[in-house]
């Protein structure tokens, strides 16, 4: 914004350097944000952008470089040390203690008290005003944060860093678990800090949010910072791409095969499927190399479904079939056995072995075809696992890494590639390319489109619309828990499918949500 | 398969992504979890109760008590009410210590070894040093303290798992505190402890006891529900509570948003090392006799005790009230055995079974009440 212009700088971060065994994992980043801006910090999966807010958090010690706060030298050498100053920060992976209440949780470490005696009333108080502002006074202060949905514990972390009355608030892929509404009411909370003064550090893999909501832009590569300062209006978004990516991307989808696949028998029928309480009668047929793509708003129930045709939540009616055998209802070893796959969408917390290595997570699930008369044959093991790293460019392409030692993106990536390796004849994924950046989703668009040319059948959920309309072979639009439409995806473009959810939903005499245009960010 | 979403959520269980707290479902469209039935505050207040770590040890206590009431009618009366008080108020104590570790995600053997190598030094000092019962309790106090700072200090500075560095610390100070006893005493008993100054104030503190009926009750029962109570409240309503329930449910968030990860952790090794002080005192002042059997306060038994009580091996979940209950269950148990007569030897058994159970129950309630919406 232009009253910013001038400004001496708040933050500036200077030649920070800070690498762990065997990782350079910033290698020279600076940074400088001013007062009342919303800066957005982008950068490929493993570019260094959470180490670098977690040096500014205080959490991690830099190896070397200056940070200037307010004009001033200063070392962060604890959570605390940075709190004091008014830097509060919002982890990417959900930092929250399960067993405490909501309120407990925002004001952790801070709890107002008397004499080492916490005040209940007055933590929650002040955190139902602050859900409040956040646009969810239904989010009691007095719930247990472990029977929060994921979306309701994000916007816990959101009340905690506004509760810190912060000069500077660093937001690390907040949107990842938010529908549009939310990212919507986000950018309202987030405008009226800097309106007052406050500095906003924004960290998101979707461009199309970056230019809704950024001032100026710094992007990362490899742990260095290649471009500072870009104004957000200004700068094309094909030429931020280039300069995260060293590379030219144009977010291709891969090419639908020109062969109708309509002489085959559908491998998967979904037939009058209904789960009480979360979506009814839903049937669907996916055959043989085609991709289903469910389209819907977060809630509307899509992940339900894909877990119920997986057996992980009991079909109150309505039967499966895979390949014309029915599966048992609630049965996930029998979907497995017939050949089922789902990659739920909450991958990093449901899903993997953090303390293991990454050619470990990936094989877990094919161990069978590994095993050599009770014992794992381990070369092969890493081998098919190093294939899948390579193909899904997961960085450091290491194997024998920690997964814990991964970058977000690179967890969810780890993840992508155990199914992959998995020989399913049906695969169900759950937001595949979430947290994964612009680069990498080209990869796993390609890859599960190879995966269909061979004969798998695709259900893919996806909150981003041109995801869905790009990948899939034939859409449905779930609305309110029922399927109120089913077309071709060249047939339907998106305000067509935000049209269909919004009927769909009016239809069900339910208040129709303030959706937000959805822009092309087609890039 | 073990990888992802648990249990298929069988149809009359509450929906996961509804959970009990009532419409936390934010982030969901209107209407798109409006089928969910409702529930009434009778229901929410159930599911809650059910919800507490305490509750499966509420259940098996008044199983265990009407069983071996039946048994053993005996156990009913005043003193067989003050027989297990006093099992359980000993163990109690103890108990309550390592499962406020237990919360944090720590473990603590070395418990049972402070309580007896601080008596002995107690004795040692009071015997053939010849001071007084006091500068000899508060010394030993000291020892005990700093056995518990070592402790937290190596566990927080090395991040090697507590249960070893414990477990070395609990074998140091076994032939440490014998060696040395036997060294500069002769023997590893030491008795007649009963002269020496002091000793009336400390059997009022330690060892004084109120009849009632044909029950003899005595002060150790103060102590243990004094402190339980303390706890309780320190655990609900203190910014320590709140800490030691992050560092065990999630220690790296914990640290990153700047809770003293490090001082409480040391505080809770001090606080079982005290225990284990106090528990050690009880018994010494009680019997007049430091004796140096290790077997006589084996650290399992407080970690059974606060297990049954619903504390978690994993961290974050557990309660005060429920290592109380978890060592009264424990105290009913073992003295019902006695007292209908049975071969001692069945407790142990009994014991096992009990703890099994306990785990099972408290699995069940947590999975089907506390299940995070699976997306
Ligand atoms: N604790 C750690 N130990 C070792 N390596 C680490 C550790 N934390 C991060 N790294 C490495 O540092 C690099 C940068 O990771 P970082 O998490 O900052 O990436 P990011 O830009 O946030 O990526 P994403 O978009 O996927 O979240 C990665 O190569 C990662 O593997
Ligand atoms: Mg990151």
């Amino acid at each position: 914004m232009s009253s910013t212009q001038g400004h001496a700088p708040l933050l500036e971060m200077h030649g920070i350097v800070k690498t762990f065994p065997g990782v350079r994992a910033l290698d020279g980043v600076d940074l400088d944000v001013r007062a009342g801006e919303v800066h957005c910090l982008l950068g490929q999966n493993g570019a260094g952008k959470s180490t670098l807010i977690k040096v500014l958090a205080g959490a991690h010690q830099p190896d070397g470089g200056r940070i200037t706060w307010r004009g001033e030298e200063v070392t962060l050498g604890s959570p605390q040390a940075a709190m004091s100053l008014g830097i509060a920060t919002i982890y990417q992976e959900l930092d929250l203690v399960s067993g405490l209440t909501v309120a407990d949780n925002i004001f952790l470490g801070r709890e107002p008290a008397r004499f080492g005696i916490t005040r209940a009333a007055v933590a929650n108080a002040a955190a139902s005003r602050l859900l409040t502002r956040l646009g969810h006074p239904e989010i009691r202060p007095t719930a247990e944060v472990g029977s929060l949905s994921a979306a309701a514990q994000q916007m816990v972390s959101m009340a905690r860093a506004l509760s810190q009355d912060a000069r500077l608030i660093v937001m690390d892929e907040p949107s990842a678990v938010l529908d549009n509404e939310e990212v919507e009411r986000l950018f309202a909370v987030v405008r009226d800090l800097t309106a007052s003064d406050v500095a906003v550090v924004y960290i998101s893999h979707r461009l199309e949010e970056i230019r809704q909501i950024g001032d100026r832009i710094t992007v990362l590569k490899d742990g260095a910072t290649v471009a500072t300062g870009l104004p957000t209006r200004e700068t094309p978004t094909r030429e931020v791409i280039t300069l995260m990516t060293g590379r030219a991307i144009e977010y291709v989808f891969p090419e639908r095969r020109a062969r109708a696949a309509s002489d085959q028998a559908p491998l998967l029928e979904v037939q009058g499927l209904s789960l009480r309480g979360s979506f009814s009668d839903v049937s669907f047929s996916v055959r043989p190399g085609e991709i289903v793509g469910l389209a819907g708003l977060v809630g509307a129930g899509r992940s339900e479904i894909l877990e119920t045709v997986f057996g992980a939540r009991r079909a109150t009616t309505g039967t499966v079939r895979v390949g014309g055998k029915r599966l048992r209802t609630g049965d996930v070893g029998g979907a497995v056995a017939a050949g089922v796959g789902l990659a739920p969408e909450e991958r990093k917390s449901q899903a993997l072995l953090l303390g293991d290595s990454v050619y470990r997570n990936i094989s877990i699930s094919s161990l069978a075809r590994f095993a050599r008369g009770g014992f794992l044959a381990r070369g092969s093991e890493r081998a098919a696992a190093s294939e899948q790293v390579r193909s899904l460019d997961v960085r450091p392409a290491d194997v024998d890494r920690e997964v814990r030692t991964l970058s977000g993106g690179n967890q969810q990536k780890v993840v992508l590639a155990r199914w992959l390796l998995r020989e399913c004849r049906v695969l169900l994924l759950d937001e595949p390319t979430r947290g994964v950046d612009v680069g990498a989703r080209s990869e796993i668009y390609a890859l599960v489109r190879d995966l269909a040319d061979r004969g798998v059948a695709v259900v893919v959920v996806s909150s981003e619309i041109p995801e869905v309309l790009g990948l899939a072979d034939r859409v449905l639009v779930v609305a309110d828990g029922a399927v109120v439409a089913e077309e071709r995806a060249d047939a339907l473009d998106e305000h067509r499918v935000l049209d269909l959810v919004m009927e769909g939903t009016a239809h069900q005499g339910v208040p129709v949500p303030a959706t937000t245009q959805h822009e092309g960010d087609v890039a | 398969m073990v990888w992802t979403l648990g249990a298929p959520v069988p149809e009359e269980a509450p929906l996961p992504s509804s959970p009990p707290p009532g419409p936390g479902t934010a982030g969901r469209l209107p209407g798109s979890r409006a089928a969910a039935a409702p529930r009434g505050p009778g229901r929410r207040l159930l599911d809650r109760t059910l919800a507490r770590p305490s509750t499966a040890a509420w259940i098996g206590l008044v199983a265990v008590t009407v069983f071996f009431g039946v048994q053993a009618p005996d156990l009913l009366t005043a003193a067989g009410a003050a027989g297990v008080l006093d099992t359980a108020a000993l163990l109690g104590i103890g108990a309550l210590a390592v499962g406020l570790l237990l919360i944090a995600g720590h473990i603590d053997l070395s418990i049972g070894m402070v309580a007896v190598s601080s008596a002995l030094a107690t004795g040692l000092l009071v015997g053939e040093a010849g001071w007084g019962i006091w500068p000899a309790l508060a010394a030993s106090l000291a020892g005990a303290l700093l056995v518990g700072l070592l402790n937290g200090w190596l566990v927080v500075r090395t991040g090697l798992p507590s249960f070893l560095v414990t477990l070395a610390a609990h074998l140091v100070l076994q032939g440490t505190a014998l060696a040395l006893t036997r060294a500069i005493a002769g023997r590893t008993v030491l008795q007649g402890l009963g002269d020496a100054p002091g000793w009336s104030s400390a059997r009022a503190a330690f060892d004084s006891s109120v009849q009632w009926g044909d029950g003899t009750f005595r002060i150790s029962i103060v102590w243990w529900l004094g402190l339980t109570a303390c706890a309780g409240w320190a655990l609900w309503r203190t910014r320590l509570g709140n800490a030691v329930f992050a560092i065990g449910g999630a220690r790296r968030a914990a640290r990153e948003l700047g809770v003293p990860v490090q001082r409480t952790t040391l505080t809770l090794f001090c606080g079982t090392a005290a225990a284990g002080w106090l528990v050690g005192t009880l018994g010494l002042v009680r019997i007049t006799t430091a004796d140096g059997d290790p077997s006589l306060m084996p650290a399992i038994e407080f970690l059974v005790a606060a297990v049954i009580g619903g504390c978690l091996l994993t961290g974050g979940y557990g309660s005060a009230v429920g290592t109380a209950v978890g060592a009264l269950l424990y105290g009913v148990a073992r003295f019902g055995v006695t007292l209908a007569g049975w071969d001692p030897l069945w407790f142990q058994a009994f014991l096992g079974v009990l703890l099994l159970v306990a785990l099972l129950a408290n699995g069940i309630v947590r999975t089907r009440l506390r299940a995070v919406p699976l997306s």
